[in-house]
């Protein structure tokens, strides 16, 4: 890899000094398993600044909240997928995380890096955007709270600087009965990109109405995005057939919708529709 | 630029001075001579590079090498001198899991990572730890037969 220098530094501190001091582009580099590829493909760090900032400390752990869950944003995608917490309020970011990359990938990679790196394709983009992702970030000496939608703007791209440096993703906690469902539609099981992932979150109350509902799917819209007029069509609803396919279908419509009509639209349209109604009926209908 | 890291490998502690934006593969097979360790695409799709950092595989054509420091690390060269390494070594030659050889050292740190932290793993588990490793002459089958027999030996040595 060429860049102009690179630093370690041992703490946020001096990480965040570092963000101050130092004149022309930066590059944070966290497991840097995107970067080292790209590094491959041509020079384009060769004027950056690279600072490492794996392993922080301050950049560790899973926080448990009352209402939300903070995810430090050195935490790799493997620790996401064991965390107890994770597994217990969270279940689809655990689900998407197991199915990023290889396993040896998933052990080094980082759901922040993911974040940062904004490929369409991550499969832990759909599970954030389900859970109301927030991404903190440290803005010139400030923390600041972003929704996931305004920090990836477009495939490949943030609105982030190269002097922000995000030190979380929080997302929410959810009840512990909370129905969860991440579904990947692939080629080969490890490492497979993406095609089309459909993740959805939902709660049934005592009486057996939709009181909490949020659908989407990834891998498929230019960011990270959930649809408020679909999940109306569940909230206070009791699930039954007619309703569940009419969600699948809304689902569907979204991509003409939003990504315009393509080629492939004749064969994502309907796949992402039947794929919705079937995951959505196999676990919203029985009892 | 040069940078001194501190790492341990194949458990001898380390001290050297390296580019720290240099691939961690390179590092261990130019720098160190040890060429045990194969690089195969270089993106980490292949899992040829696979190497054991803080007892967990991961792709060393992905690792930048300022992240070595501090850590400590396993390459096939160090598997020998492992209980669990030996034993898998004898089992992929024994059981014919090696045809050309440019997988398996791979197939082996990969294998050598689950069996440190699961010493009883099943086939789907097993599948799984190598489903980041491509193998383009065997098949498979032979190398997850393989790690059976050695999950079984190391179980009944333990
Ligand atoms: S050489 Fe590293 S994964 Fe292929
Ligand atoms: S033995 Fe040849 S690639 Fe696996």
């Amino acid at each position: 890899m060429r860049y102009k220098d690179y630093y370690s530094p041992n703490s946020l501190k001096e990480a965040e000094q570092l963000l101050k001091e130092l004149d022309g582009p930066v590059t944070l580099l966290a497991g840097g398993t995107d970067i080292m590829v790209y590094a491959r493909e041509d020079d384009r760090y060769q004027d950056h600044h690279i600072i490492n900032i794996y392993g922080l400390p301050e950049l560790q752990g899973i926080e448990l909240k009352d209402d939300c869950i903070r995810i430090g944003a050195g935490v790799t995608h493997s620790e996401i997928e064991q965390s107890p917490i994770i597994q217990k309020y969270a279940t689809v970011l655990a689900d998407g995380c197991r199915t990023v990359g290889s396993l040896q990938i998933r052990n080094h990679a980082t759901l922040a890096g993911n974040i940062c790196n904004a490929s369409p394709a991550a499969d832990s983009l759909a599970p954030l955007a389900v859970l109301d992702a927030k991404v903190e970030v440290l803005r010139d000496g400030e923390m600041v709270l972003m929704p996931l939608y305004d920090v990836i703007v477009k495939p490949y791209r943030t609105s982030l600087s190269d002097r922000d440096l995000v030190t979380a993703v929080i997302v929410r906690r959810l009840p512990e009965d909370e129905i969860t469902c991440f579904y990947k539609l692939g080629r080969r099981k490890a490492l497979a990109i993406s095609r089309m992932t459909i993740t959805y979150v939902a709660h049934k109350a005592d009486d057996g109405t939709v009181d909490d509902f949020n659908i989407t799917a990834g891998a498929i819209f230019p960011r990270p995005m959930t649809f408020p007029d679909i999940n109306e069509k569940l909230l206070g609803k009791k699930p039954d057939e007619t309703i569940l396919e009419d969600v699948a279908r809304a689902l569907g419509n979204k991509i003409p919708e939003i990504t315009g009509i393509r080629k492939s639209t004749a064969y994502k349209q309907p796949v992402c529709s039947n794929l919705a109604a079937r995951i959505l009926k196999e676990k919203l209908l029985e009892v | 630029m040069k940078k001194e890291i501190t790492f341990r490998l194949n458990r001898k502690d380390y001290t050297i001075e390296v580019d720290p934006g240099a691939r961690m593969i390179d590092v261990l097979r130019d720098q160190l001579n040890l060429r045990g360790t194969k690089e195969g695409c270089g993106v980490g799709e292949c899992g040829a590079c696979t190497v054991v950092i803080d007892g967990k595989a991961v792709t060393s054509c992905l690792v930048s090498a300022a992240q070595m420091d501090g850590r400590d690390i396993m390459t096939v060269e160090g598997l020998s001198e492992t209980e669990i390494g030996s034993i898998l070594q004898k089992c992929f030659i024994q059981y014919g899991a090696v045809q050309c050889g440019y997988c398996t050292p791979g197939m082996l740190m990969s294998a050598y990572a689950l069996l440190l932290h699961n010493d009883n793993p099943t086939r789907e588990e097993i599948r799984d730890a190598i489903a980041g490793n491509l193998c383009r002459c065997t098949g498979y089958v032979q190398i997850l037969d393989s790690i059976e027999k050695a999950r079984d030996e190391y179980l009944a040595k333990a």
